[in-house]
C-alpha cells in the first residue's frame, strides 16, 4: 500500500481484504446463526415422533413426578424440562448434569417416548460459534471473524460517501452496478442491525476475548469478581446459585460426600404447585424447567428456571428456589447491578430469545439480509478481481481460488444445511450414532461442493449448486409426506416446510439469473458475464 | 537484502502491508488489552463496574485501532502509535500506581 493513498482509498483496501479473507468464515457464521434463531423449531421438525400433547405445565409436572418417583425414587436430583410454546415436549433426567439430554416422557401414558437421534438445530447452534472446531479455539476464530466484520462495517461506512442517496438506488439490470447496489442496499438498510449483532456477539465472550480489566483489577480471578458483585448472595445460606452454576458438575462431586447422611423422608408439596409461584416471579408461561434436589426428603429443594426470553437480558443461571416440603421461598433471583445488566442485555439482544415469534421473524429477516450482504460482497470482490486480472494479465490462480471458495462457501454451505435436513428423514431411524452421520453428511456435501466448484467453470458451478439446493428446498415438503410422517404435520413443521419452499424459490431465481444467457449477451461490460462466463 | 527492499517498490509495498497487518492484529490486540486495563484502573467507578464498562468498550477501541493503523501515513508510524500500549500497560498493571490495588 503506497503512502500516496488517500484515507478513503486505504479504507477501501482494508474493506475489500478484511471482507474477503474473513468473509468466507463470516458467511458460514451468519448463515448458521440465522438458522439458529429457529433452532428449537428445527429440532422439533427433526424429531417427527414428537407430538404436541396439549398439556399444561402443571399436568406435565404431575406426570413427571409420578414417573420419577416410580423409576428413580432414590435419586439425589430430578430434572424436569417442562413443555413450552416453542418446544411442547417434556423431558426428564436425574443427576447433576441436566444438560446431557433427558428422556422424553409422554404426559398421558407416563411412559418414555422413543425419539430418533438428530443433530438438527443444536448442531447449527454450536457450529455458529465454534465452527465445529475445539470449543476454545473455535470461539477465538469466530471472534477474529467478528472483528473483521466490525472493521468491514466501519470502513464500509467511510468509503460509502453517498450513504443515503445510494439507499434509494437499485439498478438490477446494470450488471456489476446491480451487485454493488444490492450490497450497499443490504448494508445501509440494516446497518444498525449488522453493528448490533456483531458487537453483541463479541460481548458474549468478552471475558474470554479481552480479560485485560479482570487481569488488572482482580488478578484474572473471574469468580472473585462475580462474587463481589453479589454481596447479598455471599451472606445467603445456600452458596450454589447464579454464575457458579456453570461449574455444576464439579460442585456436584464436591457435594457428594456430604450427601451420605440423608435427611429423613418427608412428604413434598405437589410439584405442580411451584409453577404458579415461579410464574409470579418470572411472568406467566415463562417457567422452562425445574430441578428437585433430595426429592422426598426433609431437605428437598425445588429450583425453577425461566425461559431465556422472559426478558431482554439473557437469564442464564437465573432461578428461584423453594423448600419443597414447606413451600417457603428460599432464594429469589437477585437483580443484577447496572453494569452486569448492561452486559446481559447486550447478550440477550444477540440471543434474540425475547419478544416471542414476531421478534424471532424480525431477527430472521434481518440476519438473512446480513447473509446477503456478505455473499454479494464476496461476489463483488471476484468481479473486480476478474477485471483487474484481465487488465494486467496476472493473478489468474488467485482469481480461481477466490471463485472456487466463493462457490463452495456460499452455495456449498446452503447445500450442506438443506442436505442435512434430508439426511434427517432418509437415514434409518435406528442407525447407531445417527446425529454423527447427519453431521458427516453435512461436511461431506460441503466437501463435494468444493470439488465440484474446482472442477466446473464458475458460472456453471454457481448455477448447478444453487439449482440443486433450490430443488432440495422445494422438495422438502414432499419428502415429509413420502416418509411416513404426515401425521406429524403441525404448525411448526408446516411453517418450516413452507419457509424451505420460499428459500428454494429464491435460490432458483438466483440460479436462473446467474445462468441466464441473455444477461451475458447484452451489454459488453455486463457483470453477470464476469460472474458466469469466466470460461 | 536491505537494498533489494529499498529499491523494489513491489517489495516495499508488501513489507508495508505485512507490517500494517501485524500492527492491526497483534499490535492492535495488545494496545486494546493495555488500554482496557488502564481504563478499568482510571474509571471513577466501583471495581466491578469499572471492569465491566471498560471490557464492554474494548471492541470499539480495537476497531478504532485497526482503522487507525491502516490510515496512518506509514507502517512505521502505525507501530509508533501501537507503542503507546506501553504507558497504558504501566497504568493498568503497575501495582499501587492508580486506584485500589488488585
Amino acid at each position: 500500500m503506497p503512502r500516496v493513498k488517500s484515507f478513503t482509498q486505504s479504507m477501501a483496501w482494508l474493506h475489500s481484504w478484511a471482507g474477503l479473507i474473513l468473509g468466507w468464515l463470516l458467511f458460514a457464521i451468519f448463515l448458521t446463526g440465522t438458522l439458529t434463531i429457529f433452532d428449537k423449531e428445527i429440532n422439533w421438525w427433526s424429531q417427527p415422533e414428537l407430538r404436541d400433547q396439549q398439556v399444561t405445565q402443571q399436568e406435565a409436572a404431575r406426570a413427571a413426578w409420578n414417573w420419577l418417583a416410580r423409576e428413580h425414587g432414590d435419586a439425589e436430583v430430578w430434572n424436569i424440562s417442562l413443555p413450552t410454546e416453542r418446544a411442547p415436549v417434556m423431558s426428564v433426567s436425574i443427576g447433576d448434569n441436566r444438560r446431557s439430554g433427558g428422556k422424553v416422557l409422554d404426559p398421558h401414558s407416563e411412559a418414555l417416548v422413543p425419539v430418533r437421534e438428530s443433530a438438527g438445530g443444536n448442531f447449527l447452534y454450536h457450529f455458529h460459534y465454534t465452527l465445529h472446531m475445539p470449543r476454545t479455539f473455535g470461539i477465538w476464530v469466530v471472534g477474529l471473524a467478528a472483528m473483521a466484520m466490525l472493521t468491514a462495517l466501519v470502513t464500509g461506512i467511510v468509503i460509502h460517501k453517498r450513504i443515503f442517496k445510494d439507499f434509494f438506488t437499485f439498478r438490477p439490470v446494470k450488471g456489476r452496478r446491480a451487485w454493488l447496489d444490492g450490497h450497499n442496499a443490504c448494508a445501509v438498510l440494516m446497518l444498525p442491525f449488522h453493528l448490533m449483532i456483531t458487537y453483541t456477539g463479541l460481548v458474549i465472550f468478552v471475558m474470554i476475548y479481552m480479560p485485560a480489566a479482570v487481569d488488572a483489577l482482580y488478578d484474572g480471578n473471574r469468580e472473585a469478581m462475580f462474587r463481589e458483585a453479589r454481596p447479598l448472595a455471599e451472606k445467603g445460606a445456600e452458596p450454589r446459585q447464579g454464575n457458579e452454576r456453570r461449574d455444576g458438575g464439579r460442585q456436584g462431586n464436591e457435594r457428594g460426600p456430604r450427601m451420605v447422611e440423608q435427611a429423613p423422608a418427608a412428604e413434598m408439596l405437589p410439584l405442580e404447585s411451584f409453577i404458579g409461584k415461579a410464574e409470579s416471579v418470572f411472568g406467566p408461561g415463562m417457567v422452562a424447567s425445574m430441578t428437585i434436589s433430595h426429592p422426598g426428603r426433609a431437605n428437598a429443594v425445588v429450583s425453577l428456571r425461566p425461559l431465556l426470553g422472559s426478558r431482554i437480558a439473557l437469564t442464564k443461571g437465573v432461578e428461584v428456589r423453594f423448600d419443597a416440603v414447606s413451600g417457603k421461598l428460599l432464594q429469589a433471583p437477585l437483580e443484577p447491578r447496572a453494569s452486569a445488566l448492561t452486559q446481559q442485555v447486550m447478550t440477550g439482544l444477540h440471543f434474540a430469545q425475547f419478544g416471542g415469534y414476531p421478534m424471532r421473524w424480525l431477527y430472521f429477516l434481518c440476519s438473512g439480509v446480513s447473509c446477503a450482504m456478505i455473499a454479494t460482497g464476496l461476489v463483488l470482490f471476484a468481479m473486480k478481481q476478474r477485471l483487474r486480472t484481465a487488465e494486467v494479465n496476472r493473478g489468474h490462480t488467485f482469481l480461481r481460488v477466490v471463485d472456487v471458495l466463493n462457490i463452495a462457501v456460499v452455495a456449498g454451505l446452503v447445500l450442506g444445511c438443506i442436505g442435512m435436513l434430508w439426511a434427517n428423514r432418509l437415514l434409518p431411524v435406528e442407525l447407531a450414532g445417527r446425529a454423527g452421520w447427519e453431521e458427516s453428511l453435512f461436511f461431506g456435501i460441503w466437501g463435494v461442493s468444493l470439488l465440484h466448484a474446482g472442477w466446473r467453470q464458475p458460472g456453471a458451478a454457481w448455477r448447478e449448486q444453487l439449482g440443486v439446493a433450490a430443488l432440495l428446498c422445494l422438495g422438502l415438503p414432499l419428502l415429509g409426506f413420502l416418509t411416513q410422517d404426515a401425521g406429524a404435520m403441525d404448525t411448526t413443521r408446516l411453517s418450516l416446510a413452507l419457509v424451505a419452499v420460499l428459500i428454494g424459490l429464491m435460490l432458483a431465481w438466483t440460479a436462473w439469473r446467474v445462468g441466464r444467457p441473455a444477461a451475458t449477451n447484452g451489454v459488453p461490460h455486463e457483470p453477470t458475464q464476469h460472474l458466469a462466463g469466466a470460461g | 537484502m536491505i537494498r533489494r527492499l529499498r529499491d523494489n517498490p513491489a517489495w516495499q509495498a508488501r513489507l508495508d502491508i505485512g507490517l500494517r497487518v501485524a500492527a492491526a492484529t497483534i499490535g492492535g490486540y495488545f494496545f486494546t488489552y493495555a488500554c482496557t486495563a488502564a481504563m478499568a484502573r482510571l474509571l471513577p467507578l466501583a471495581r466491578f463496574d469499572a471492569v465491566m464498562v471498560s471490557s464492554l468498550l474494548a471492541f470499539a477501541v480495537y476497531t478504532a485501532v485497526i482503522v487507525w493503523v491502516f490510515a496512518a501515513a506509514s507502517a512505521w508510524r502505525a507501530w509508533l502509535g501501537i507503542a503507546l500500549a506501553l504507558p497504558l500497560a504501566i497504568i493498568g498493571f503497575w501495582p499501587g500506581l492508580f486506584g485500589s490495588g488488585a
